[in-house]
């Protein structure tokens, strides 16, 4: 348990850091800010509660906030991303079931599942972020072209992340 | 009670949900000044039909003292144009060019929206850019200075009141040209304070205050108040309670005060700074 506690945070770290330091600073035109910081939402264990998940959504978002600087647009996000995910997961759950203490990796589940799951939940996410950031209607194509531009970014880096971490 | 646990259990993960993204949406709004001037332009866009119609109302009612305070001001005017015609030698002075003379316009605007009662204070005027309103523009009341536009939109402007603790302007004691700096302490309505006033200065109660010509804002010379106390502040300096002139529980008819040649006056300004 303690274990799993160390682990997670120190995702959670290199996830921030990586997303601070690298991703934030990635600008095609405009159009292309990925952001890979939800990931860490996606790797949260199956069985974690509701509540919890929510709680450590809205932490994730308010800490992307504070580093750039907007407050509750991040959190936002961030937390309706945590609110889908049981749906999400339950919607595509395998035949059998999620075996019990497993995390939804792509080690597991393979990258099919890994891919549709991800997909649902960066686009959720994107979505909400980038209406939120410009927050009205007029230009509503260019930010929905935005959201599928940056949302398919940020899911080929999270499966090229996600590769990685098998590989370890 | 038991129905209402049972519903709590049951959305528990909607109720932590819709609080989580309340306080997000809090922050989003209240933080970020973009988000938060959408919000209020929102807001202003339903309610602003509205307020239009209450003031109207409220106008009408208010026809005799508006009629009152106008017939003032035209006898305040006759007199001026009276000096004016009686003054030595006016028919010598040459004006070759109409702009020559003249350096503030003036244009009248309603009202119509209005509040005291917050420390920082706005009110919203009929007129827009499109009337040829524009931000840094002076108001004043028949009685005195009102305040100074901060937004326009194309029908509408919005203007910061005298009673607003972001106000300041350079006024001066009209016996004795000593000049300092009028904002408001965010307590009463009808007294602002002038502060910056050396303590030498000989003054007395109901001494007028009036505005410098120093700020390309507000043209020199129009009432502010009159002074109705005093006291000591620091080592050196009056703090000086003046009784507003305007009083803006009833500000119904403004005029907007335009002045041609601020923006050469700031240019020249800039370059010895």
């Amino acid at each position: 348990m303690i274990n799993r506690i160390l682990r997670f945070s120190l995702i959670f770290v290199l996830l921030i850091l990586m997303q601070v330091l690298v991703f934030d600073n990635i600008r095609f035109g405009g159009y292309i800010n990925p952001y890979i910081y939800v990931m860490f939402i996606l790797l949260l264990p199956v069985e974690i509660p509701s509540w919890l998940l929510l709680l450590i959504s809205f932490g994730t978002g308010a800490v992307m906030d504070i580093f750039c600087g907007s407050p509750g647009m991040h959190t936002s996000a961030t937390v309706l991303a945590g609110f889908v995910r049981p749906y999400a997961l339950r919607i595509i759950s395998p035949r059998d079931g999620y075996e019990p203490g497993a995390d939804p990796s792509m080690l597991i589940y393979g990258l099919r599942w890994f891919l549709i799951y991800t997909s649902f939940i960066i686009l959720i996410h994107h979505t909400a972020l980038f209406y939120l950031e410009v927050f009205r209607f007029a230009d509503f194509f260019r930010t929905l072209l935005r959201v599928f531009l940056s949302s398919a970014f940020s899911i080929t880096f999270i499966i090229l992340l996600e590769y990685f971490r098998k590989g370890k | 009670m038991r129905n209402l646990l049972n519903f709590l259990a049951k959305y528990n993960n909607l109720i932590i949900f819709l609080i989580l993204e309340g306080i997000s949406f809090y922050l989003l709004t209240t933080g970020n000044t973009y988000h938060n001037t959408q919000i209020v332009k929102g807001v202003r866009g339903l309610t602003r039909g509205i307020d239009e119609r209450i003031s109207n109302t409220r106008n009408y009612f208010h026809l005799r003292d508006i009629n009152q305070a106008l017939a003032y001001e035209n006898s305040s005017l006759k007199n001026n144009i009276y000096l004016l015609r009686n003054k030595e030698n006016l028919q010598f002075i040459p004006v070759s060019d109409t702009n020559y003379k003249q350096q503030y316009q003036f244009t009248s605007a309603e009202v119509v929206n209005n509040s005291v009662t917050r420390q920082k204070n706005f009110f919203t005027l009929n007129k827009g850019s499109r009337q040829g309103m524009a931000i840094d523009m002076a108001v004043s009341s028949g009685a005195g200075i009102a305040g100074v536009i901060v937004s326009c939109s194309r029908n509408y402007s919005i203007a910061m009141s005298l009673l607003n603790l972001d106000f300041k302007v350079s006024a001066r004691l009209k016996s004795n040209g000593y000049f300092g700096s009028l904002s408001w302490d965010g307590k009463e309505y009808k007294y602002a304070v002038l502060s910056e006033i050396p303590q030498h200065v000989t003054f007395g109660i109901g001494d007028t205050v009036e505005t410098t010509g120093y700020s390309a804002i507000f043209p020199e010379g129009i009432v502010i108040g009159t002074v109705n106390g005093f006291e000591k502040s620091g080592g050196d300096f009056y703090k000086i309670k003046v009784l507003l002139q305007t009083d803006f529980k009833k500000l119904h008819f403004v005029s907007v005060i335009g002045n041609i040649k601020k923006k050469e006056q700031l240019e020249l300004e800039k370059q010895f700074q």
